[in-house]
């Protein structure tokens, strides 16, 4: 019997398909896809070492010896991807598999990768690394770290405007470092603060939003109550307490995030939940006995999860948004670039440092503006309205 | 017959939509004489509303089109007036009633002012006070209790019922000469919609119009009309005066059509209780079949499958800061039942009597606030859903709506497949698939169906769908709460014939809610009356319908409108200055 093809439209294929319509969506999703492969390959694409080099004879890939923890667990994260993208699972299996697989891999690379706990990008220019048979260098050859101190006079360097050799396309900043470099490996911050914190959300506000809605009553209105705190909270202002008392740490940001934005999820899923629970089909599931967990999760969610998605693509875009005031506040990350953290550094110095201020502020408006394009077009897709305009039958 | 006032000839309307062309109405040609109710009769997407629409002209012009044909009303061609000329037609001459009274009222006007507004805008010279009392002897017309009062009303403190008659009232001010009905009862339960027809057949009377009254129900044609017109696919198929046409019908489809109305459907003789026979006598047949619930007490009544003892479900009103209940909606109070195993008891009522809500807390879809439900002497209410899975196969519930009964996001192989495995039915997945695809044979669907999701299926196929999922589980009971009443008439009749047979089949119990006394009459063994929460009368079918008690009982059976009338005089009551169209 299984071997029965299947050649029609699923509800989800459906959706998907009327969310592709537009030209907007494209884009937005075009933007996302390069950010996340200059996130994903960020220490191939700007690095002060060679990535393949020959000396001697020799060959070797430098490059590979210096990847840390985080680069190897995000490269064996994008391979999953595609491997389970090529593979025919249930969206269920695939998010599982995924998930365990990036366990697996965090906890093999916490175990076998050493990278040098101190890096002299100089180095990379000394006759050690230079004088070689032949060399093939990364696109962009400055790490984000290198602040070129083998160099002199080369900090807040307007655009293509060093004379000794050395090209940087959007300039240096403060300390030297080429902008271009930090602008990629900033990418990697900017979408994972959002998918992460988000995600985070997502999980406590489906749970929390779906046992209100389905159960109702007492556990509803203690539910709500528990939204409504929540939602009195100031994120950013949590935020300025908690870097202040316990350090800055990327993790405990997305932490945070989640934490406080899951309400709105939450708020989306019970109302749905709400009215699902009237829907003849859930009714007739709790008539013929299925358990609570298959009601939940098989024939109620899968239903009221389109609204949620639009709600995520704002949420993604508002973490970002999150992150960089922080990092512009001057409460971000000290070590790794940010596209917020590079904002503050166009306005530090005595002058307006153009390059400082356009390159990064364009990244931040151009990724929440993909993400909020993505968001509209979800609903368009969903909306039951259009999709009945659409469907009309003969 | 008088002269004719509206005509139309070969009228074709096509609509676009994304590309596509569809032939709504296609080469269809009638009249109506002056003071005469024509009725365009068929099944949903059969063209007769935009049939309707396209005399009016209230399509919209960039999707519908008219690439030939005319409509003359009086002598006028509609489709070659300027929109400016067709605004004093509209209203003045030319009025319309919808289905739906809820939404085709402003509800931030009173009803007064929208009548009102309606009046003076064809009439601008009119002055306040006089239009005023122009409203007010509309609204005595159209019989509204205390008109007067009632001018200052805002549409919500009206009845369903109270709003059709002010869309008639505003439709009537300015005394056209053709009304057009699109439905206009379809909405309303069948009492009050006995008494918009009686209104409706009195104005048209006393005014002198002439009306285009569209309607899927046969019953109402009957009632209604001189002239009948059936509809197919946007073809008229069959054009003849009532009587003519709902007696000898000519056109295949109309036979088929009229075949399948429930008071015209053959009923084969079914597996009944020899308690019944032979016992028929009138009121005798209640007694034995149906102990008092006193009686039943306690010792179980043999042959009772469910027994119902004292159940109320009273939803609370809460009001103020603290949410306390104030009173509460009784929607079913004080119920006491015996539903006999074997036999298909119909409970029937006006909407809102409670009659979904007892189907629901039979099930304990619906936690009752007091009383008792046993199956087979076990006691459901009470019950956490864990000690109720055990004895969920026993009873299913199959669902009124087809477009919300199924789980669009779920194959109907995993519809019908997940309760069978909870259930432990079937030792494999490809048992179960088997005994799936076995009963959707049952219910006379191909076993292919399997492997598609509900969006691909048409309503009554849907509600087949709905019937198979309910059976998977080998149901001793199943409640079936207004199956076919979004239904085609002639989908609803296989749909019961298939109910019939299934319960034939596997000796079901069945409840079955309805608003539809035709479907009672041909479906049930025994028929349960209810109105506002309690229950007014109940026996055997045949008794219920065919000698009611209560009186409650007997206005809701005489509202019913039947095909038999258009044997009988249309106009009984009403002092008709025109001759009857046709009669035999």
């Amino acid at each position: 019997m299984t071997e029965a093809v299947i050649s029609h439209e699923t509800f989800s294929r459906r959706i998907w398909r009327k969310t592709w319509q537009g030209v907007g969506v494209k884009l937005g999703f075009a933007w996302v896809a390069l950010l996340v492969l200059m996130g994903v390959f960020a220490p191939f694409l700007a690095n002060s070492m060679p990535l393949l080099m020959s000396k001697g004879g020799e060959i070797s890939a430098p490059v590979l010896h210096y990847l840390n923890i985080e680069d190897v667990v995000v490269l064996a994260m994008f391979a999953l991807a595609v491997v389970l993208a090529l593979v025919s699972l249930s969206a269920g299996k695939r998010v599982l598999l995924f998930v365990l697989g990036t366990l697996i891999a965090a906890l093999l690379a916490n175990l076998w990768v050493k990278a040098p706990a101190v890096m002299i990008y100089d180095e990379f220019r000394t006759p050690a690394y230079a004088d070689v048979d032949w060399r093939i260098m990364p696109p962009v050859p400055y790490a984000p770290q290198d602040y070129l101190r083998d160099y002199q006079e080369h900090g807040l360097e307007q655009p293509l405007a060093a004379t000794d050799g050395r090209f940087h396309l959007m300039g240096t900043e403060e300390n030297g470092a080429d902008v271009f470099s930090r602008m990629i490996h900033a990418s990697r911050i900017a979408l994972s603060i959002g998918l992460i914190a988000t995600g985070i959300a997502l999980v406590i506000g489906v749970i929390l939003g779906g046992l209100m809605g389905y159960l109702s009553g007492v556990v509803d209105m203690l539910g709500m109550r528990l939204v409504e705190i929540f939602e009195s909270i100031p994120t950013l202002f949590l935020l300025l307490t908690f870097v202040a008392f316990f350090g800055r740490s990327l993790y405990m940001m997305m932490v945070i995030i989640g934490v406080t934005s899951w309400s709105g999820y939450a708020r989306y899923i019970r109302a749905e939940f709400l009215k699902l629970r009237r829907q003849e089909y859930v009714q007739a599931a709790i008539a013929s006995g299925l358990p609570l967990s298959s009601i939940l999760f098989r024939h109620m969610l899968p239903n009221g999860v389109a609204p949620l998605l639009v709600g995520v693509s704002f949420g993604v875009a508002s973490a970002i948004l999150a992150e960089a005031t922080l990092s512009f506040l001057g409460l971000g990350l000290v070590g790794e670039p940010s596209w917020g953290q590079m904002l503050d550094q166009a306005v530090k110095s005595s002058m307006f440092n153009w390059w400082m201020a356009a390159f990064p502020g364009g990244a931040i408006f151009f990724t929440v503006f993909a993400y909020n394009l993505i968001g509209e077009a979800f609903r368009d897709a969903i909306d039951p309205q259009l999709s009945r305009n659409a469907g009309v039958k003969a | 017959m008088s002269q004719t006032l509206l005509e139309v000839r070969n009228l074709h309307t096509y609509l676009n939509s994304g590309g596509r062309v569809v032939k709504a109405v296609d080469d269809v040609s009638f009249s109506i004489p002056k003071g005469e109710t024509f009725c365009l009769v068929g099944e949903s997407g059969s063209g007769k509303s935009i049939t309707a629409l396209s005399v009016i002209r209230l399509l919209p012009q960039g999707i519908a089109t008219h690439p030939a044909g005319e409509i003359l009303f009086r002598g006028q061609d509609l489709l070659q007036v300027k929109e400016d000329a067709l605004r004093s037609i509209r209203g003045a001459q030319i009025a319309m009633i919808f289905q739906e009274p809820m939404t085709s009222l402003n509800p931030v006007f009173t009803v007064g002012e929208q009548i009102m507004e309606a009046l003076q805008l064809h009439h601008p010279d009119m002055g306040d006070a006089e239009a005023e009392e122009r409203v007010m002897l509309a609204l005595e017309q159209v019989q509204i209790p205390k008109a007067r009062e009632r001018f200052r009303d805002y549409p919500h403190q009206l009845s369903g019922g109270q709003r059709q008659r002010v869309m008639i009232a505003m439709a009537l001010a300015c005394e056209p000469e053709l009304l057009i009905a699109d439905e206009p009862t379809t909405a309303l339960d069948v009492t009050v919609q006995a008494e918009i027809l009686r209104l409706l057949r009195k104005l048209q009377d006393d005014t002198g119009m002439s009306t285009l009254f569209i309607t899927h129900d046969f019953g109402v044609v009957a009632q209604m009309a001189q002239q009948v017109g059936v509809m197919q696919q946007g073809k008229l198929v069959e054009v003849g005066s009532t009587a003519q046409v709902l007696r000898s019908p000519q056109h295949p489809y109309t036979q088929q059509l009229l075949a399948a109305v429930p008071e015209n459907l053959k009923r084969n003789p079914s597996p009944q209780p020899l308690s019944l026979k032979g016992r028929g006598a009138k009121n005798g047949a209640e007694a034995i079949l149906l102990p008092s619930p006193l009686e039943g007490e306690g010792q179980g009544v043999r042959g009772a499958l469910l027994q119902i003892r004292d159940l109320n479900v009273w939803f609370p009103i809460k009001k103020g800061v603290f949410r306390h209940t104030v009173d509460y909606v009784r929607a079913v109070d004080g119920v006491s039942l015996d539903i006999p195993q074997g036999q298909i008891m119909a409970l029937v009522g006006e909407s809102g009597c409670g009659k979904t809500t007892l189907g629901r807390a039979v099930l304990q879809l619906e936690k009752p606030t007091s009383g008792s439900i046993q199956l087979h002497g076990q006691e459901l209410t009470g019950l956490s859903a864990g000690e109720l899975r055990p004895l969920r196969p026993k009873m299913q519930i199959a669902f009124q709506d087809p477009q919300s009964s199924l789980n669009p996001r779920l194959l109907v192989e995993t519809t019908l497949t997940e309760p069978m495995k909870v259930h432990g039915i079937g030792v494999d997945r490809e048992d179960r698939i088997e005994r799936a695809a076995q009963i959707l044979e049952s219910v006379q669907l191909k076993r292919e169906f399997l492997w598609r999701y509900p969006h691909e299926f048409s309503g009554g196929q849907r509600q087949r769908i709905g019937l198979a999922r309910a059976l998977v589980l080998n149901p001793e009971f199943i409640v079936c709460d207004e199956i076919t009443s979004a239904l085609d008439v002639s989908v609803q009749a296989e749909i019961l014939q298939l109910l019939l047979q299934i319960r034939a089949d596997r000796n079901l119990t069945l409840l079955f809610i309805t608003h539809n006394i035709g479907v009672v009459e041909y479906l049930s063994d025994q028929t349960v009356v209810m109105y506002k929460g309690k229950i007014v009368e109940r026996g055997a079918t045949a008794q219920v319908c065919g000698d009611p008690q209560d009186a409650y009982t007997q206005k809701l059976l005489s509202a019913v409108p039947r095909l038999r009338m258009a044997t009988q005089p249309v106009r009984p009551a009403t002092d008709s200055v025109l001759p009857l169209a046709t009669r035999q």
